[in-house]
């Protein structure tokens, strides 16, 4: 009845017990082969115990967990129950004896009880049987004391002997018969030692086989189920192989297809990392984004603060400035009258100018004539009296003009129209004078004629620039006096505002019609009249130019828009021009000046510089002639005094008191 | 005398232990000549050696390197410290030197001490369990260390204080004997186990007939003289004292057998009694095979009332009847006793009538044995009936007390209702046909019953049957029920009420 987990111990232990002795070579052999041979024997065993107590554990932990039905845990199971039906049947076959005993005990225990009762019962009966005997005795004791007869004395007495005999005897009877029953009972002690000790010899016997019973079982269970689990080991590897067999032969044939799934596992580990990084990439960015969003956020509202204050302050601004505004178009106001008064000082300070500039002038012209007259008058001096040659008073046109140079205005567009339709009136009657006055004006390359052309298909094609109104207005107006405000209209429109501006259309007009003629069918007489022009020279322009045909109305309107995208950009400057009108042009002026300072030609001024450096020359001489003159009168005195000085020396009497005089000295060199 | 009495001594556990000498003697081998090839042949001549190793060391001295000893060295002058240790070892007795040494110094000293050396010197100051287990084996070839809690020290000093327990006799051994042992052995005997108790020597041996030694009222006229030794002042000694196992009988006595040889006089009885109520930290106390009748039942079951630690009380194989099973059944109520044991005494069915009475309330007994009694159906029915209020006995053993039909009725009734139970033995009883069926219908709704002994009780083949069949089906409920809560515990509960029964 022993539980199965001490068993497990105890049969361990048995083995432990049984391992040594079973070793064959002894570690303390004089021969070293055997000594390894056992020291590896012992390894083995070590190892071998290290393995089995291994796999008790792993069986434990096996045993709890797994409940299908597996070949080893059936076995297992088998050989628990078996075995411990084997303990409980052999506790019982040991228990038994003991049992036994105890029944056999009881039995005589009855037994024994029923004994003593018969006996005592007996006992009783005899005490009984004897009392009633004894007393019979005592009875007939008093009867015999009675008896006189000595007879029947001695018979009574024969009888109470016989009596006292057969109680004597009964009770000896008793007493052997006790005493073969105390016999009897050590016999039966005798042989109840003996059964005792049978029975404990029985009962070694018993656990002894039971032991080895127990042992061989166990160790044979262990076989069984060792080997349940080899076979299931075997079984497992048989399959285990089977599978591999057949998973190799289908790696084989998908080697190939694995290789492939290698790379595309590849591609897609790599794609996954890449993936995953990019993930990371982007919940950084994200982080991050989360993060400027919140800063954008609180910029926002910082932002949105700070445009109110800005509104608030534009708004303060905006009050501010109309405030400045207004204080300002009043100072503005207030400026435009100071300007114009003082444009009004300006005119009146120009017209001073002015005056006083002519009076300076006026008085610069007479002082520098008067220094001309007489530089004249020196120049006729020299060349009359020095050099001896007539002398002719130079005549310049600068020597009559009196007064600052007044040039001619220059005149605006509209006059310079008249002039040239006025000339194309006259054209008829007299072609010559005409053209000589009209020629200061009009480039020289141009005709009045040509011009005339020009304009008249100018103001023909660019009515559109022409005022509706001033059209009606025109209308019942005279040819003449119609083109002339018909042109003014027209020029006010393109911005052409003086003389230059009006040439600069005509040429403008011109070049074009030698650059974009040549495209035309025209171009071969523009180029044959330019080169009869060449020739002729002014004779050409006495023959109606071909310009009006020459410019086909069309492009009329190119032209002037080329002109105008042309003038426009020069024209710009031009704004304060019209302020300055009344500057005055002084590039006539230097050259005046200068004109006056080369009154005297270089030549004549060579002339006086030779003339100049021959006198000096000739002063020169004269005047170390004069020093030589000088000197010499001042050493002719010297020499006198001289003269005199040494006569005196010579007359004193140091000399004669001196051992040698100098009068001997100068003499010795004189010897 | 004492002399004479120790040459009997190896004989005794050899007789009680010879199925097993041959085993347990190859046990000893090996325990035994595991430390010899520790020993180092170069430092100490061999004190002790068997043959065995003696052959050994002659085929050591040819060997260049022996790769099994540990001790082994290469240098031919030993080390200073080898010899400092040497020295030690050598005058242990007169200079014992152990605590100030190194651990491993500690170690090698303790390993070169002789067995033999003085308990005085040895015992308080060793505590080394290889040093005792060398003392064990070399005194006696069988050792159960288990039997001792595992420690070899506790073996020694018990199996030798049990041994010189044994061979006392009064007024002629000097009791100081026993008494100087026990400073040294206080603190490490927890038990004591004597099975003899020799009585004092008439020197003058009285030459009379065997009549006179036949009868027992000669052993009572001389009670006074034959007092055994008094345990008093050797228990009060003992202040780890757990178990007190004693026969007050003779051992091997052979043909010299005198009645009394075998007698527990009122004095051993009251001194015994006051011992035993003395020793507080006592757990198990027997006291069997010793002529205890009623009367001296009562003496120390009396001194036993309210003990704080007793735990076992074992009577059995004794005279006691029916006043010293109500005095028992006094002591139930009145101590935390767990595994009480009247095997083999006189109780008849008022003795059970109060033990069954004091059973019904109590909580603590877990094991009754009530072998070889005579309760008889009357007190069979008292228990059962006293079954189906308690809940804590697990263990039942009512065999050879002339039970019937009566007792199994009940107690079928007791097996449907009772759950704590798990062994019962009625074996030896005349439980009859009938009683075996409702045995087996109170069976039939029990699932904690794990042995159920019903040998030899007159009852049909085909109940007790299907009675294993329903136990076997406990049994592996029960397995499964240990295996799943806890793997370890399975051994402990299954085991428990092993005990009592064997």
């Amino acid at each position: 009845m022993n539980p199965p987990g001490s068993l497990g111990v105890l049969e361990e232990k048995e083995e432990e017990h049984l391992a040594p002795p079973i070793l064959g070579p002894s570690i303390h052999s004089d021969n070293p082969q055997e000594r390894i041979q056992a020291r590896r024997l012992r390894i083995a065993a070590r190892l071998e115990a290290r393995r089995r107590e291994a796999l008790g554990e792993y069986l434990d932990g096996k045993k709890e967990s797994e409940e299908d039905q597996s070949k080893s845990y059936k076995q297992k199971e088998e050989s628990r129950l078996k075995l411990a039906k084997l303990l409980l049947c052999g506790t019982e076959l040991v228990t038994n004896i003991q049992v036994a005993a105890d029944i056999r005990e009881i039995h005589r225990r009855v037994e024994e009880e029923e004994i003593k009762r018969q006996r005592l019962e007996k006992l009783e009966n005899e005490v009984k049987t004897s009392q009633d005997k004894f007393d019979e005795i005592t009875v007939k004791w008093e009867e015999g004391k009675q008896r006189r007869i000595p007879q029947e004395l001695w018979e009574m007495l024969n009888a109470q002997q016989v009596h006292c005999a057969g109680l004597i005897e009964d009770k000896n009877k008793l007493i052997s018969e006790l005493q073969q029953e105390l016999k009897m009972k050590d016999d039966q002690y005798v042989k109840d030692l003996k059964k005792q000790s049978d029975d404990i010899c029985l009962l070694l016997e018993r656990m002894e086989e039971q032991v080895k019973n127990v042992m061989k079982t166990f160790r044979q269970e262990l076989q069984n189920i060792e080997k349940a689990f080899e076979v299931e080991r075997q079984e497992l590897l048989t399959s285990n192989k089977k599978k591999w067999e057949r998973a190799l032969q289908a790696h084989n044939a998908k080697e190939i297809l694995e290789q492939q799934l290698q790379q595309m596992k590849a591609t897609y580990q790599l794609n996954q990392e890449k993936l995953e990084y990019n993930f990371q990439v982007l919940k950084k960015r994200d982080e991050e984004s989360t993060v400027i969003k919140s800063q954008q956020k609180r910029k926002i509202n910082r932002l949105h603060d700070v445009l109110n204050n800005l509104r608030s302050k534009y708004n303060k601004q905006v009050k501010q400035f109309q405030e400045e505004n207004q204080s300002l178009t009043s100072d503005y106001k207030r400026l435009v009258l100071q300007f114009k008064e003082l444009q009004k000082a300006m005119r009146h300070f120009a017209l001073i100018d002015d005056k006083r500039f002519r009076e300076i002038w006026l008085m610069n012209e007479e002082e520098a004539k008067d220094l001309i007259n007489r530089a004249f008058d020196v120049d006729r001096i020299i060349s009359t009296h020095h050099l001896g040659l007539p002398w002719m008073a130079p005549d310049f046109w600068f020597l009559k003009n009196v007064g600052p140079i007044s040039q001619q205005q220059q005149k605006s567009a509209t006059q310079i129209l008249e002039e040239v339709l006025m000339e194309a009136e006259k054209e008829g009657a007299d072609e010559d004078s005409s053209e000589s006055e009209t020629y200061l004006d009009l480039p020289k390359q141009v005709s009045a004629r040509t011009t005339r052309k020009i304009l008249m298909l100018l103001c023909d094609e660019s009515g559109f620039l022409i005022e509706s109104k001033l059209l009606s207005l025109l209308l019942p107006l005279e040819k003449n006096e119609c083109y002339l405000l018909r042109l003014d209209a027209v020029f006010s429109a393109l911005g052409i505002e003086n003389e230059d501006d009006l040439y600069k259309l005509v040429n403008f007009f011109l070049k074009y019609q030698t650059h974009h003629s040549p495209s035309s069918q025209e171009p071969l007489d523009l180029r044959a009249e330019k080169e009869r022009s060449l020739v002729d020279g002014k004779s050409q322009e006495k023959e109606p130019p071909p310009s009006p045909k020459l410019i086909h109305p069309n492009d009329v309107l190119k032209i002037l828009e080329a002109f105008v995208m042309s003038l426009r950009k020069p024209r710009d400057f031009w704004v304060p021009v019209k302020l300055l009108k009344a500057v005055r042009d002084d590039s006539k002026d230097s050259e005046y000046w200068e004109a006056l300072t080369t009154v005297i030609p270089a030549t004549t001024l060579n002339l006086w510089d030779a003339l100049y450096t021959a006198l000096e020359k000739y002063h020169l001489v004269l005047t170390q002639r004069a020093e030589l003159l000088i000197e010499n009168s001042s050493l002719e005195r010297q020499n006198t005094e001289l003269q005199q000085l040494l006569q005196q020396y010579l007359d004193t009497k140091i000399n004669s008191e001196l051992q040698v005089p100098p009068t001997q000295v100068f003499r010795v060199p004189t010897k | 005398m004492q002399d004479t009495q120790t040459t009997e001594s190896p004989s005794i556990p050899s007789r009680s232990s010879t199925s097993t000498q041959d085993r347990s003697s190859t046990v000893g081998q090996t325990l035994s000549s595991a430390p010899q090839p520790s020993k180092p042949t170069p430092i100490i001549p061999p004190l002790a050696k068997s043959t065995g190793p003696g052959s050994g060391s002659g085929v050591r001295r040819m060997r260049r390197i022996i790769a099994e000893d540990a001790e082994w060295s290469l240098a031919i002058v030993p080390l200073l410290t080898e010899l400092c240790i040497q020295h030690i070892v050598k005058n242990f007795q007169n200079n014992p030197i152990l605590k100030q040494l190194l651990p491993e110094h500690q170690k090698k000293v303790l390993n070169h001490l002789s067995p033999d050396l003085p308990l005085a010197v040895t015992a308080n100051l060793i505590d080394d369990e290889s040093y005792w287990r060398r003392c064990c084996t070399q005194r006696w070839p069988v050792c159960h260390v288990d039997n001792h809690g595992g420690s070899w020290k506790r073996m020694f000093f018990e199996l030798h204080l049990e041994n010189l327990l044994k061979h006392f006799i009064p007024n002629t051994t000097d009791p100081a004997v026993i008494l100087n042992l026990l400073p040294l052995c206080r603190n490490y005997v927890r038990a004591i186990r004597v099975d003899q108790f020799l009585p004092p020597v008439q020197l003058p041996a009285p030459p009379r007939g065997g009549d006179q030694s036949d009868s027992g009222s000669e052993g009572e006229m001389e009670e006074p003289a034959m007092d055994h030794y008094q345990l008093d002042n050797l228990v009060a000694g003992l202040s780890h004292l757990e178990e007190l196992d004693l026969v007050y009988g003779v051992k091997d006595c052979g043909m010299n057998f005198e009645w009394n040889l075998f007698l527990f006089t009122y004095r051993d009885c009251h001194s015994l009694a006051a011992t035993v109520k003395a020793c507080h930290t006592l757990k198990i106390f027997r006291l069997t095979r010793s002529k205890v009748d009623d009367d001296k039942a009562r003496i120390l079951i009396r001194s036993l009332l309210d003990h704080p630690a007793l735990e076992e009380l074992d009577l059995s194989h004794n005279l006691i009847g029916d006043r010293g099973a109500r005095a028992a059944a006094k002591l139930l109520s009145h101590s935390r006793l767990r595994v009480l044991n009247l095997a083999n005494n006189q109780v008849r069915a008022p003795g059970a009538h109060s033990l069954a009475h004091a059973l019904g309330h109590n909580s603590n007994l877990i094991s009754l044995n009530l072998r070889l009694n005579c309760i008889e159906d009357e007190g069979g029915q008292a228990l059962a009936h006293a079954l189906h209020t308690n809940k804590c006995l697990t263990t039942l053993h009512l065999g050879g007390n002339e039970l019937s039909e009566p007792t199994a009725t009940l107690l079928s009734q007791v097996l449907t209702i009772n759950t704590t139970l798990t062994s019962i033995n009625l074996s030896c009883n005349h439980i009859g046909l009938d009683g075996g069926k409702q045995l087996l219908e109170g069976m039939s709704d029990n699932k904690t019953l794990l042995e159920f002994d019903l040998r030899l009780s007159d009852i049909a083949q085909e109940s007790e049957y299907l009675i294993g069949q329903a136990l076997c089906a406990n049994r592996e409920a029960a397995r499964q029920r240990a295996l799943n809560p806890s793997h370890f515990m399975s051994p402990v509960t299954v085991k428990g009420p092993e005990n009592p029964a064997g």
